[in-house]
C-alpha cells in the first residue's frame, strides 16, 4: 500500500471515531440533576422582589440556577403532563412562584411551608417566576 | 351627607358600568407548547409552563420561558439554549392577538369551535404578525385552546441551519 493511501485512511478512521463519539454524546449525555447541586438559598418572596425590581438584573443572578425556595403553598396542583405543580404565594394576589416537581412529593397542604429545590427559568409579568425540573427538600412541621 | 349620596352613585355607576364591560378572563400557568424540527423528529421539545389568558371577548395571549423548554437529549437543550435561541438574552416569547371569528364561539355550549387568531409573536427579540387556526373547545365550562403552526427560523433571525429551516409547533393549553 502506498504511503498516502495510508495517511487518508487514517485520518478517516479518526474522522468516523470522532464523529461517532459526538452523536453518542448527544444522544447519551444525561439531563441535569437538581438534587446533587447546592441551590441558592432563599424565600419565595425574595425571588418575586427581586424579579418585580429588576428582571434584567434577576435574570443575571438566577436565570438557570439551582434554587431552594422556602415559603407557603398556595395550591398543588397537576400539570398536562402528569407532573405536580406547586405554586408559592407572594404578597401580590396575582403573583406566585410557579413550581414544577420532575418527582412526586406527595400531598402538600395549602398554606403549609415547604422548602422546594429546582432550576430557576425565569420571569413572565403579571403572571409568575417559573422553577422546574424540582424536588422537595423538606416540609415545615 | 351630599357627599356620601355623590360617592354612593359614584359607586352604581361604576358598578354598572363594570357589568356591562365584564368579561370572562380564562386563564393557566401551566399550558403546553411542544415543538418538533420538521426534518428530524429526534430534536423535539416541551413545555409546560405557558401562561395564557383567554377573554369571552376574543384577546388572547401566550408566554413561555425558552429554558422551559425540555428536550428527550440534554445535549439538544444546551445548543438549543447557547447556540441556537440565545435564552439568556431572549429569554422570553410572547403572543398577543385576538380571535378574529369570537362571535362563533359560544362558551356556555359545549363543542369543538374552529377559530383564526391574529397577533404579534415575539421570539429571539423580533416581533412578527402571524396568523394561526385553531380549535377551542367548551366542555362542562372547561375550555381548551389547541393549534398548530409553522415557525421558519430566518422570520426570528434564528440560525439554526444545521438542524432545520422550520419547525412545527403545536399549542395544547387547558384552562
Amino acid at each position: 500500500m502506498k504511503k498516502w493511501t495510508k495517511i487518508i485512511l487514517i485520518l478517516a478512521t479518526i474522522a468516523a471515531l470522532i464523529g461517532s463519539i459526538m452523536v453518542y454524546r448527544i444522544f447519551t449525555k444525561p439531563h441535569r440533576d437538581v438534587t446533587s447541586e447546592a441551590g441558592v438559598k432563599m424565600t419565595a418572596q425574595q425571588l418575586f422582589n427581586a424579579f418585580k425590581a429588576d428582571e434584567v438584573a434577576a435574570n443575571a443572578l438566577y436565570l438557570d440556577k439551582a434554587i431552594e425556595l422556602s415559603g407557603e403553598v398556595l395550591d398543588q396542583s397537576t400539570n398536562q403532563d402528569g407532573q405536580s405543580v406547586v405554586n408559592f404565594k407572594t404578597d401580590d394576589p396575582f403573583f406566585v412562584i410557579n413550581c414544577t416537581f420532575k418527582t412526586h412529593p406527595g400531598e402538600l397542604k395549602p398554606s403549609s411551608t415547604i422548602t422546594f429545590k429546582g432550576i430557576c427559568t425565569g420571569y413572565i409579568p403579571d403572571a409568575n417566576v417559573v422553577v422546574n425540573e424540582g424536588v422537595l427538600v423538606g416540609v415545615k412541621p | 351627607m351630599k357627599m356620601k349620596k355623590i360617592f354612593g352613585l359614584v359607586v352604581v355607576v361604576l358598578l354598572a358600568s363594570s357589568s356591562v364591560n365584564a368579561q370572562k378572563i380564562y386563564g393557566t400557568r401551566n399550558g403546553k407548547i411542544s415543538f418538533t424540527a420538521q426534518k428530524d423528529e429526534d430534536v423535539t421539545a416541551v413545555n409546560n409552563e405557558v401562561v395564557s389568558r383567554l377573554s369571552d371577548k376574543g384577546e388572547i395571549s401566550f408566554s413561555l420561558l425558552l429554558k422551559g423548554f425540555k428536550f428527550a437529549y440534554a445535549e439538544m437543550q444546551t445548543h438549543f439554549n447557547n447556540d441556537y435561541l440565545q435564552s439568556n438574552q431572549f429569554p422570553r416569547a410572547d403572543f398577543k392577538g385576538n380571535i378574529t371569528n369570537i362571535k362563533t364561539v359560544d362558551f356556555t355550549k359545549n363543542g369543538n369551535y374552529k377559530v383564526a387568531v391574529k397577533g404579534n409573536l415575539t421570539l429571539h427579540g423580533v416581533t412578527k404578525p402571524i396568523t394561526v387556526n385553531g380549535i377551542i373547545s367548551v366542555k362542562a365550562g372547561k375550555l381548551t385552546a389547541n393549534a398548530q403552526f409553522i415557525i421558519v427560523m430566518k422570520d426570528f433571525n434564528i440560525d439554526a441551519a444545521t438542524v432545520t429551516n422550520q419547525v412545527n409547533a403545536e399549542i395544547n393549553c387547558v384552562y
